[in-house]
């Protein structure tokens, strides 16, 4: 059976605007007076990882922002790519997302910020360098049995 | 804390994940040494070519690919070492799929996929490329199996 095929540039582009948004959490979660628009922001973010962990990065509404201005603008992509790999990476993202709002909740000092940082550094490689770190933790997390 | 320190931790940030980016990208695809002398058994190995079970190695030089099911730059990296071997009859391209097979990860020491080992002509295991290979690493592995 086939694989469902994506545009790579798709998880790139929506990767940036994820990348965007986390800076500005660090950046608004790193003072009280701002610090509970930083948790909105990152509960957004958690929700977006969510839905693109559990539907597919085609079903993000970054996909839609993706298919509907840029994507027109484009030339076509010199191949596609499966869209297993991306779909990984939301949930690594979503997990990572999680661990922020739970540390925030419970009340442990800069805990959004630090995985905010962390979430940063995973977008921002895949939306620059075209590096998923979702990916490629995927044998290594199996090998360490943290995922079957 | 006052703008200007948000300011600077937020660049920190931005800074510190673009030094890791630059490093990835100079150490992915670049072929290292080996010097194990580690056989490869194809028995083992299991791996299927078109459908029918691979039985030897290239006559010059084998890559040996492992990918796994959720791996970005496995298929194009599959590509590109599908038009090697289809411009020489003396090069093979294996590509085994290591999700389930961690038997394999353990004992070639798989961290990421794609990873590829260039075996010689009795499959001895000559060098490892992690990542999607480059250009130049490709000619190179290449030039040193030259008869």
């Amino acid at each position: 059976m086939a694989k469902p095929q994506i545009d790579p540039r798709g998880p790139r582009f929506g990767a940036a605007i994820t990348a965007t948004a986390l800076a500005v959490t660090i950046y608004l979660g790193l003072d009280a007076s701002t610090e509970a628009a930083a948790f909105t922001l990152l509960l957004v973010l958690t929700a977006l990882f969510a839905i693109g962990a559990i539907f597919g990065t085609s079903k993000h509404p970054y996909a839609w922002l993706f298919k509907t201005f840029v994507r027109p603008r484009l030339g076509a992509p010199v191949e596609l790519e499966d869209a297993a790999p991306p779909q990984f990476a939301q949930a690594v993202g979503l997990f990572v997302a999680g661990v922020g709002v739970v540390l925030h909740l419970a009340g442990v000092e800069y805990g959004l910020v630090a995985a905010a940082a962390a979430a940063f550094v995973a977008s921002f490689l895949n939306s620059v360098f075209n590096y998923c770190l979702g990916c490629q933790m995927y044998l290594g997390l199996k090998r360490l049995k943290v995922i079957r | 804390m006052d703008q200007t320190s948000r300011l600077l931790l937020v660049l920190g940030v931005i800074t510190l994940a673009g030094i890791l980016g630059l490093i990835w990208r100079t150490t992915q695809g670049r072929a290292k040494l080996l010097k194990s002398g580690l056989q490869v058994d194809l028995k083992e190995l299991g791996a299927t070519k078109n459908g029918v079970s691979v039985t030897a190695f290239g006559e010059r030089i084998t890559f040996l690919q492992f990918s796994s099911e959720f791996c970005a730059t496995c298929k194009s990296t599959a590509r590109v070492f599908g038009e090697l071997e289809s411009h020489s009859s003396d090069v093979l391209h294996i590509e085994v799929d290591i999700t389930n097979r961690l038997d394999l990860a353990n004992k070639y020491n798989i961290l990421q996929t794609p990873t590829t080992l260039v075996l010689d002509k009795r499959g001895v295991v000559q060098s490892r490329i992690g990542g999607a290979p480059k250009q130049n690493t490709l000619e190179e592995q290449l030039g040193t199996f030259v008869i």
